[in-house]
């Protein structure tokens, strides 16, 4: 009788402990969870301003531009055609 | 031992009901305490309980990041990226705190501090901060952990290419629904699936405990467009120095891969820049190029003349008498330029010959002309998905009389959108057979063609075509030095309230290059040219001439017409 309910007891202590732990772990990884999402979005941020930035940089009208003001090229005026 | 009965005494007597007295009075606050628990557990727990949840439990939304709209080579054209939207609880913020918020988001304080607390005073809890905030902004307002300031994961639309490719993409509104093109065409497709999920949050806000996830976001899918970027701003420069030079009051040029019916480049004037939405006039939103209707003129000649050479009754030398210059049907007198005598009917496109079309016309019919011309898709839907996509329209063979058959020959009372003229024209590049047009990657190409002429009267076109890019051809502003190009000028007189306006005009140029091999079609409209120059070959056809020259080169397509030489690849096949 009295070893059942000392086993009941350190049942109840036991889950009760596990309750805390289990707990905690959910916290920890919620927490975990959330630093590592808010870096995607971060990243994701990081990518799509870069995308876009490539995009203005690469942009027909800046390259055609920039060949021909600084790069001093022209459409070529004798052309060949090579074939096979 | 003995003084026990003395105790008893005193018990007995003023301390006794003392005792019971003060004994009584805690009983009675234990009850009642006990009562008040009992109370609250059991008749006022649902309300404390859905109080209390409504206090910390959130249901929280989690945007999905809507799908990227690209170019046929991943260039993007509309991008989404991460923003997140500050709103305040005018409840809770303390309205000292304000000011440095304000100043952290280039507000104004005193307009802030008015809203807020005007907000506060009508019983509000939700008042937007500012929308769509720089993310690194953001975490500066809200690392200050005032009470009652919020932040909500948000997108943001931008689109690189602006006003270049406005009209397709299309834009969405601030909650990030389409509104206009492919954008509102595409909404569902492109937006995604929110998530949603129950949290505990505290009262800064940050989420301490998940209790349950509803939904998970799913991004949007991805748009791929067959436009070319690169194709689509070379034809926009050229279209908008065009419109300019000749103040019109509109533009449109279309450009469609001869061979697939891909549409590379659809560029319209005026254009808007979606990126800023205070400068957004509807007028400008409009998708000419598809939405609009034009009475094409001249242009259509050269599918009279197709449904001629189909019939097999005539053939490209086969000759017609239009002379005097002018034939009268019913009581309306169709002119030509001047009186070009007798013509053959290539003699007829090169020279744009009303009275020449109108008697092939007479000569066929009017089921004969309706057939071919549906066939070849003029006034058919070209069926893109695309809002306000015009169908246009072509009379019924029963609604034709002998004066409106005549018209419709010469592209009169009957209209088209500029992209269906450009998939009508490739009828002759495909080998007569013609396939549907195709602005989005992601349907598969048909592989089914719709028959329009034989593959031989195709090839007799346009070599016709080509004739009208020569020396006395009307469009001969069109060519291309080093490749063989075809088309067709048209000048139409614009619909007024009084029938046709005398001095309003649409310039169009409709052409193919290189002859030999086509490779590319391309339909530029010029709306109402003001000005000496208002012929389809003289604002048109010169815009066809630039773009087509750098297009080609683009696509590096070779030279066909023989001026430039060739030189056999050593190694090669031979």
């Amino acid at each position: 009788m009295k070893a059942g309910a000392a086993l009941l007891w350190a049942v109840v202590l036991i889950s009760a402990l596990a309750q805390v732990g289990v707990v905690h772990g959910h916290r920890t990884l919620l927490q975990e969870w959330q630093q590592e999402d808010a870096l995607r979005v971060q990243l994701l941020q990081e990518h799509t301003r870069l995308l876009l930035e490539k995009s203005t940089l690469t942009a027909h009208g800046r390259v055609d531009q920039q060949a021909r003001k600084q790069l001093n090229m022209t459409e070529p005026g004798k052309v060949q055609v090579l074939s096979q | 031992m003995n003084a026990q009965p003395n105790q008893q005494t005193t018990l007995s007597g003023i301390t006794r009901w003392r005792f019971t007295l003060v004994l009584a009075v805690f009983g009675c606050l234990l009850g009642a305490v006990l009562v008040r628990l009992v109370m609250l557990h059991t008749v006022d727990q649902p309300f404390l309980f859905e109080q209390g949840e409504k206090r910390t439990v959130r249901e929280e939304v989690q945007p999905a990041m809507r799908g990227m709209i690209t170019d046929r080579y991943g260039k993007p054209l509309a991008v989404s990226t991460p923003v997140v939207t500050l709103w305040l609880n005018p409840q809770q913020v303390n309205v000292q705190q304000l000011p440095a918020v304000a100043a952290d988001l280039g507000l104004s304080r005193k307009e802030l501090t008015r809203k807020v607390e005007r907000a506060a005073t009508q019983g509000r809890s939700f008042l937007y901060l500012k929308r769509q905030v720089q993310p690194e902004l953001a975490q500066q307002v809200l690392k200050r952990r005032i009470a009652g300031i919020y932040g909500d994961d948000d997108f943001r639309r931008f689109y690189p290419a602006a006003e270049i490719t406005a009209h397709t993409v299309g834009i969405v509104d601030i909650d990030g629904k389409g509104q206009e093109g492919l954008e509102l065409a595409f909404d569902d497709f492109l937006q995604g699936s929110e998530g949603s999920r129950q949290v505990v949050k505290d009262l800064y806000g940050n989420v301490i405990k998940q209790l349950k996830v509803n939904a998970v976001p799913q991004p949007g899918g991805d748009l791929a467009l067959t436009l070319d970027l690169r194709l689509q701003y070379l034809a926009y420069r050229e279209l908008k120095a065009a419109v300019s030079q000749h103040h019109a009051k509109s533009g449109s040029a279309v450009l469609v891969d001869a061979r697939s019916g891909d549409v590379l480049a659809l560029v319209n004037q005026p254009s808007y820049n979606p990126n800023n939405r205070a400068s957004l006039r509807a007028e400008n939103m409009r998708n000419r190029a598809i939405a609009d209707l034009i009475e094409p003129g001249s242009t259509i000649k050269p599918f009279t003349v197709a449904a001629a050479l189909s019939s097999g009754r005539y053939f490209p030398s086969s000759e017609i008498n239009t002379a005097p210059g002018f034939v009268r049907v019913k009581n309306k007198t169709i002119r030509d330029h001047r009186n070009y005598g007798v013509l053959d009917i290539t003699g007829v496109i090169t020279k744009s010959s009303n009275v020449g079309v109108t008697f092939l016309a007479h000569q066929l019919g009017a089921e004969n002309i309706w057939d071919f011309f549906s066939k070849a898709g003029i006034g058919q839907a070209t069926v893109l998905g695309f809002p306000g996509e015009a169908v246009g329209s072509l009379p019924y063979p029963e609604q034709m009389d002998a004066l409106r058959l005549a018209t419709v020959s010469y592209g009169y009372g009957l209209s088209v959108s500029p992209l269906q003229l450009a998939h009508a024209y490739t009828s002759f590049t495909q080998g007569g057979c013609r396939n549907p047009v195709r602005l989005l990657m992601n349907n598969q190409p048909q592989t089914k063609c719709q028959r329009v002429m034989p593959e031989k009267v195709a090839r007799q076109v346009l070599d016709m075509l080509e004739t009208v890019t020569s020396k006395q051809g009307t469009g001969s502003r069109a060519r291309v030095a080093g490749y063989r190009v075809g088309g067709k000028t048209g000048t139409a007189h614009k619909v007024g309230q009084q029938g046709y306006e005398d001095s309003e005009y649409t310039a169009v140029f409709s052409g193919i290059a290189p002859i030999s091999s086509p490779d590319l079609v391309l339909v530029v409209v010029i709306d109402s040219p003001q000005g000496k120059e208002y012929y389809g070959g003289e604002v048109a056809a010169p815009v066809f001439s630039r773009i087509m020259q750098q297009a080609l080169r683009l696509r590096q397509v070779a030279p066909d017409d023989g001026s430039v030489p060739t030189l056999q690849m050593a190694g090669g096949p031979a």
